[in-house]
Order: C-alpha cells, then structure tokens, then sequence
C-alpha cells in the first residue's frame, strides 16, 4: 500500500520513452506525496536497462529471465500480479501502448485494483488518486477521481511527460523471477509496417499541400520539408487530380479525415470540403492570398510565395533539430 | 449476393427493351464501368447479384438522364439507388459515404456540423425566425448554404433579394435539419423516411404553407418526395423569376459580362425547371447572354449529386465539371452561372485544376441579381 511503482517498457533492445515519461510523473507524484518511485524492469538481460532507469528512480527491481526474451502480455501480468503480491504498491504505472493495454486491463481485473487508462495527468493526495483523461475526441478534460482504495493502476498517454532524467542514483535490485504458467501466446515475429504507404490518419504531423505549389515538380521539395518535419505529406483534392499524388493522400469529404496535432496547410485556399476533414490541434498556414479562407481558422498563417518560405522553414527546422 | 427480385419488380424493369438510351446518355458511361442498360438486363435475367462496395454503382450522380431519356417510361436510376441501400444493408459502403450519412443522423447535416451554428450566416441580417414569428415563406437555407462559407454567400443574397422585394419569409433557424435528398440518393431509404417525418413534423407545428429552397437538391426532394400537398414548394430561382414578371424587383445595375448558365440536374432534367434561370439572367442588364451547347435536357452534370459530394466513386477520368469549364474557355465565356449549390463547388474546384482560376468566374444566380440591384 505504498510506493509507487512503473513498469518500463522496451522492445528489441530498446527502452522507449514511455517509460522515462512515466518516471517523470511518477518522480513529480513521489515528491509531493512522499512514495518513494520503484521501476519494473522485466526481460533478459536487463542489466543495461536497469542502470540507465536507476537514474530516474529510488529502485529498480530487475527480474531477469531467458524465457522472458520477448514481451508476453500473459507472463507480464502474472509476474506483475507476484509483485503486487509482495510488494503492495499504492500506484502501478503501465504505459498506454500496444503492450501496456496488453496486460493491463487483465491485471487489474484479476488483482481486483482500480484502473483508469489513457490518462493525460494524475494528482495524489495524501492516498487518494485523481486522474485525467480526455472525452469527446479530446475536447474535454475529465477528472476521473477514485474511490479510496489500497493500490490503483493506471496507463498513461505517450508523449506527454518529458522523458527527462531526475538525476537520482537508484537502488539495483534483483529478484527471483516468479513462477508462472505456460502461455497460450507464443512469440513469432516482429512485422515492419510496410514502407511506402502511408495512413495520413495516424499522422501527429501532416504538410498538407495544395494547388497552390503551382507545379508537380514542387512535390519533392515539399516531400523533402515534410521529411525534415518528421511528417506526413498530405493535399487536397485538386492536387489529386491533377495527380500529382495518388488518392490516399487526399484530405476531404470525399478523401480523409485526418486529426493530427498539427497541420500544416501550404497553397491551400481552405475550401469547406476538405476543411470539414482536418480535426486538428493547431493549423498552421502558408498562402499567397491573403484573403484565402484557410486563415480564417488558421493558428497562425503565413502570407507569401511558399517557393521562398517553405526552404527557409525547412532550413530552421533542420537547425533546431540539430543538424546541418 | 443481394436479391434484387424485388426491386427490379417494384420497378418494371421487366418493360425494358434493352435499347440502350440510358447508357448513352450517362454522363459517367464514358469514364466509368458503370452501365445501366447492362445493370438492368442482368438483373432482369437473374436477380441474383454480386455487389461490392467498389463497385461503379457508387460512380452514379443520379442526375437521371436515363430516366429522362427512357422510351418506355422507366426510372433507371432508381434501380441505382435501390441496390446502393441493398448495398448499405450488408454494411458494403464508402466510409466517406458512411460518415456523411452518420453525421446527417447525428447532427442533421452531412459535414457533421453543429446544429448550433446553422444559422451563423444570418450574422448581421435581420431575419424572421418562425420558432417566435409567422411568415408567408419558409426560407429553406440547405446545409450546404448554412455551413460552407463560400456557399453561405448565396443564403445572404437571396435573403438580401427577398427584403428588397419585400417578401414576408422566415428561417426555421437551428431548428432546420438536412432534407435528405443525397441520404435518398446513397440509398439510405430507412434514414430518409425518418428525416422526412422529423421535417414534416416541424413544417406543420410552424405553418408552413410556401417553401422556398436555395438547392435544387432540397427543392426535388421536398417538392417529389415528402408527400406535401398541402405546401407549395419552390426552386427560387422561380420565386425570383415571379418576382421580376410582378415588378417587385427591378435589375438596374449594368453587368458588362459574358455569362453562361450550367442547367442543375435536380433542377432541370428532374424538375423541368430551364426557362427562370435564363430569365432571371437574361433580364440583367448588360449581360451578354450566351448558351452551352450541351444545355437544358442535354446538360452536362457536373458530378455533385446522388451523395458524390462525399464519394469519389471508381473512375478516374476528367471530372465532367473540368470538361464544363473548358468549354466555357472556349466559348470566351467570364462567368458561368448556376443555382445550386454543388455545381457552384464543383465547378470553382474545376476552374482551379484547369489553371482558368483568374478568368472565369462561378457564380451563383443569386449573387449576380445582387450585384444588379
């Protein structure tokens, strides 16, 4: 009934961010609450792992196995639900992934804890948990609060704590990996989404390009920005077909309806029918006419030539990421 | 496999005669697989049939040449819509056909739109709405001029139009709700049949007698498929029309331009309706007045009706209002004029692809009367 404790998270050799982000938390959570903040780290040959973590944590418990090679939403639960035997934590923090939801839901049902998922922030006080989580296709906030209890689970949302060190030397543990039975589910491969196709629904960032680049022969410049931007290249409907690019990138009533984080619209005039399909956080856009529809629901908008502005955005973004 | 027994009885599809006139005026035949001639003959042998939501059923923009053109008096693209909702009950269609229908159930427009911005367009007008007044018309706005900013221009002049002619109308405000005619027209019979209850419901606790509709596409459906006998239902462009022949409007402003008028299909071939758009232009003062030669029962469709505003349907070829506008080049034309609301977007969509963006102009007819007033 004290501690809080995250499960880290890592595939192919690899810790993602989610954990760090979670440790972030869960430090901020620990601080003010006066837990102390334990890591999970559950694999083979998780030595390297638990050293790095043990920067971000007071422990780290290492449970280390061969059989443990690749990620098993079965054997995380059963080897986390001996741990909560044992331990008793106040707060288990799983991350709101493919391999969190895996296990997490399951866990809570059979250790009969609490469990709100996807949560944006979490407040503690004293025992008692608060979470956030968003409703309506994020328009609304909601404060989920829980009801008084011994432990709670949550899964929180990627991306949205720094994965930032706290600059702490942990404790290294390691314990006894814990029976469990034989899973059902057996570990085949690891499948690559396919390179060239593109699912501009799933984009944090689309360079949404339209008739306005003026020639086909700009798509490359623009594929080039979008590359530089860590984006998806999207456009509107005229840009089809004039088919500068096939059908699946088309944003609009009759294409896409696309909800990143952000959109960047250049030499889009904004018309109704492909506005309707953009849900994004922030559109940001470039056109040469200032009278353009686009900026009247634009965060911010630039007015000019894109063949001089695109470059120099580029050039910044590229700069600010550190390269040449 | 879909039984189309049925349907292809319900609509005498048996009195075909196979001669062919439906698919050789469909405006999709040329580009698409989609053959209706071919569609009722395999039907009428075997009712049995495999659909598939790629199918060129969904290239149909039911602007019902065939229909028009039919010797034998038959409704070719009915039979389209009929196996579409046949389609749509085994789940077989477009998500963006989908999602348009499920936004009309939800939000009672196809953008999924709220409700409490269908009258944002009013802002800065003195309008009548009849939930607090009474008025002789019904002002019935489409959710295309309620929502679309460029289209909301038209919903403005016509309602600048009826108080210089000192119409007594009224809007039904956040209380109108999508007719339903493109939910009809994707084959959404159930949706529609709920739709029109909702709206008759309405009409009647706000008397309405007299409808007056900005799109052809609300004017069909209110006027061929509500059952409203007791309401006259108009296009405006033949309320306006009236209002010119009574002399209560007058067009004084010179408009020294070149105008052409693009026929709507709902308008036209499916309501008869050529002769107010053209008197409505040609008594503009300076217009020089000039016809397409694919005009009137042969007008080309600009491919916005049966739901194609939210599909893109299986062809791939030139989109017919590209064609419409290259013909306009030709002809040296400023401005092509229209009365609805979907060519109006198709249209300005096609200026831009073909490059003619800064010479010719789409117009709506209402905005033009404005600019001669």
């Amino acid at each position: 009934m004290s501690g809080i404790f995250v499960v880290a998270e890592h595939r192919k050799g690899v810790l993602r961010d989610i954990t760090f982000e979670m440790l972030k938390k869960g430090r901020e959570l620990a601080g003010a609450s006066g837990e102390s903040l334990t890591a999970l780290v559950i694999g083979k040959n998780t030595g390297a792992f638990a050293e790095r973590i043990a920067a971000s944590a007071d422990t780290v418990i290492a449970i280390d196995d061969p059989k443990l090679e690749n990620f098993n939403g079965e054997i995380y639960q059963n080897i986390l639900s001996a741990i909560i035997d044992e331990h008793k934590p106040l707060l288990i923090m799983i991350g709101h992934t493919a391999a969190g939801m895996d296990f997490a839901p399951g866990l809570a049902a059979a250790k009969n804890i609490a469990i709100t998922t996807d949560c944006v922030d979490l407040k503690l006080d004293g025992q008692k948990l608060t979470a956030v989580r968003q409703l309506y296709s994020g328009k609304i906030n909601a404060e989920i609060s829980f009801k008084p209890a011994e432990s709670y689970i949550v899964t929180l949302r990627s991306g949205i704590f720094p994965p930032e060190p706290s600059g702490t030397s942990g404790k290294l543990l390691s314990a006894a990996c814990p029976d469990f039975p034989e899973s059902a589910k057996r570990f085949i491969e690891y499948i690559e989404a396919a390179t060239g196709t593109v699912d501009i629904t799933q984009a944090d960032v689309l360079v949404s390009v339209g008739q306005g680049i003026g020639d086909v022969k700009n798509i490359p410049m623009m594929e080039a920005f979008a590359q530089a931007l860590g984006a998806s290249l999207s456009c509107s409907r005229p840009v089809v077909d004039r088919k500068w690019l096939p059908q699946e990138r088309q944003v609009g009533s009759s294409g896409k309806t696309v909800k990143p984080k952000v959109y960047l619209a250049v030499g889009i005039s904004g018309a109704f029918q492909h506005l309707t399909a953009v849900k994004a956080d922030i559109i940001i856009a470039v056109n040469k006419d200032p009278r353009a529809p686009i900026f009247n629901i634009a965060d911010y908008g630039i007015t000019g030539d894109l063949l001089q502005i695109i470059p120099k955005l580029q050039d910044a973004v590229l700069k600010l990421k550190g390269g040449n | 496999m879909i039984q189309a027994k049925e349907l292809t009885e319900k609509l005498e599809m048996f009195a075909c005669m196979q001669c062919g006139k439906c698919s050789a005026g469909c405006p999709e035949s040329g580009k698409s697989g989609l053959n209706i001639r071919r569609i009722i003959r395999e039907l009428t042998v075997s009712p049995l049939c495999e659909l598939k939501q790629t199918d060129p059923l969904w290239d149909c923009t039911s602007c019902s040449a065939c229909t028009l053109r039919c010797p034998r008096g038959l409704q070719p693209h009915e039979l389209i819509i009929g196996l579409r909702g046949a389609l749509i009950e085994t789940g077989e269609i477009p998500v963006t056909a989908r999602d348009s229908l499920e936004a009309v159930f939800k939000h009672g427009n196809p953008w999924g739109r709220a409700k409490q911005k269908r009258e944002e367009w009013t802002e800065g007008l003195a309008i009548k709405n009849l939930s607090d007044s009474q008025a002789e018309i019904l002002y019935y706005v489409c959710c295309a001029a309620a929502y679309d900013p460029r289209v909301q221009n038209v919903a403005r002049s016509l309602a600048g139009i009826f108080n210089e002619s000192g119409s007594d109308f009224g809007i039904l405000g956040i209380e109108e709700s999508c007719c339903g005619s493109e939910t009809r027209r994707m084959g959404e019979a159930g949706l529609f049949e709920m739709i029109v209850e909702d709206n008759m419901k309405l009409f009647n606790s706000r008397g309405v007698k007299h409808i007056v509709a900005t799109s052809p596409h609300c004017f069909d459906a209110l006027k061929n498929k509500y059952n409203a006998e007791a309401i006259t239902v108009q296009h405006y462009t033949q309320y306006v029309a009236g209002l010119l022949d009574g002399g209560k409007l007058s067009l004084t402003k010179n408009l020294d331009k070149i105008v052409a008028y693009h026929d709507p299909c709902y308008l036209g071939k499916q309501n008869d309706i050529y002769d107010e758009p053209r008197e409505i232009l040609k008594a503009i003062p300076g217009i020089n007045y000039l016809e397409f030669d694919r005009r009137r029962e042969k007008s080309l469709c600009c491919e916005g009706g049966g739901g194609r505003m939210w599909l893109e349907g299986t062809n791939t070829g030139e989109r017919l209002a590209e064609t419409r506008v290259k013909d306009a080049a030709e002809m040296g034309v400023d401005i092509i004029a229209t009365a609805c609301p979907f060519c109006l977007l198709t249209l300005e969509d096609a200026v831009k692809i073909t490059g003619f963006e800064e010479k010719i102009l789409i117009k709506d007819i209402s905005e033009l009367i404005v600019e001669a007033l």
